[in-house]
């Protein structure tokens, strides 16, 4: 005989997995968006951070970033848990691209599925300044006259 | 014993080379394997440094292990 056992929506909910990728390859936004859009949630927050042509007046020609890859997927993910601790989020997917990217293509894309919107926008938002401060991966600016590894700021890790 | 260094970025340049392998005493701690990398590569001292062992942020008490790896890098500029 078989039985059908109905599962409860926050079961389903917490096999959303979370996700946390580095790649070569171009980001498709939406898509990475759509991959966390649980039963229990009404909103995905998604940061879509892209190249910056002018930073002031100075022109950017591209960028060119640079991963210490097994170390960041570790940070990632211990961002992600804090996330969970802080807010009530379901689900949070983090694709950085790494590499040689050109005038506006998408470097780092960030989704926070919630029940409702606000958690999502607050944890999207902690998770790419803590995201900027202690995940492993820099970005070289390369301008017409010349270019420079990007450092950081100071401050405590 | 022998240990992995990385470097990454700004610090890959400033080395002039991305990896090497240094001799440490045994039980040495990571403030001094990060003193004597700096001192082999002085244009280290130009930037402001984070240390890792193992993949992890290091505050320089950890003791280091044969095989460990090291990493020595910049301040992060991701995103």
């Amino acid at each position: 005989m078989q039985v059908t056992k109905n599962q409860e929506p926050e079961a389903e909910d917490r096999k959303s997995k979370d996700f946390f990728e580095l790649t070569l390859e171009p980001l498709d936004v939406g898509a990475i968006a759509r991959r966390i859009v649980p039963k229990m949630c009404g909103a995905t927050v998604t940061l879509d951070g892209y190249v910056r042509q002018f930073t002031g007046t100075r022109e950017t020609l591209h960028l060119e970033y640079e991963g210490y890859e097994p170390m960041a997927l570790k940070e990632m993910e211990k961002l992600i848990g804090q996330a969970r601790e802080q807010f009530e989020i379901a689900s949070v997917g983090i694709v950085h691209r790494l590499g040689k990217l050109e005038i506006g293509e998408t470097s780092v894309v960030i989704s926070v599925a919630a029940p409702h919107r606000r958690a999502a926008f607050e944890a999207c938002e902690w998770l790419i300044k803590e995201l900027k401060r202690t995940v492993p991966i820099w970005k070289k600016e390369v301008y017409a006259d010349g270019e420079v590894w990007v450092e950081g700021e100071n401050g405590k890790i | 014993m022998k240990v992995q260094v990385l470097f990454f970025g700004a610090t890959a340049d400033a080395a002039g080379i991305r990896e090497i392998e240094i001799d440490l005493p045994e039980n040495a701690k990571a403030e001094n394997a990060f003193a004597q990398i700096v001192g082999k590569y002085p244009a280290l001292k130009q930037h402001s440094l984070l240390f890792a062992v193992n993949q992890e942020y290091a505050s320089g008490k950890e003791i280091i292990k044969n095989g460990d790896e090291l990493a020595v890098f910049t301040h992060v500029s991701g995103g």
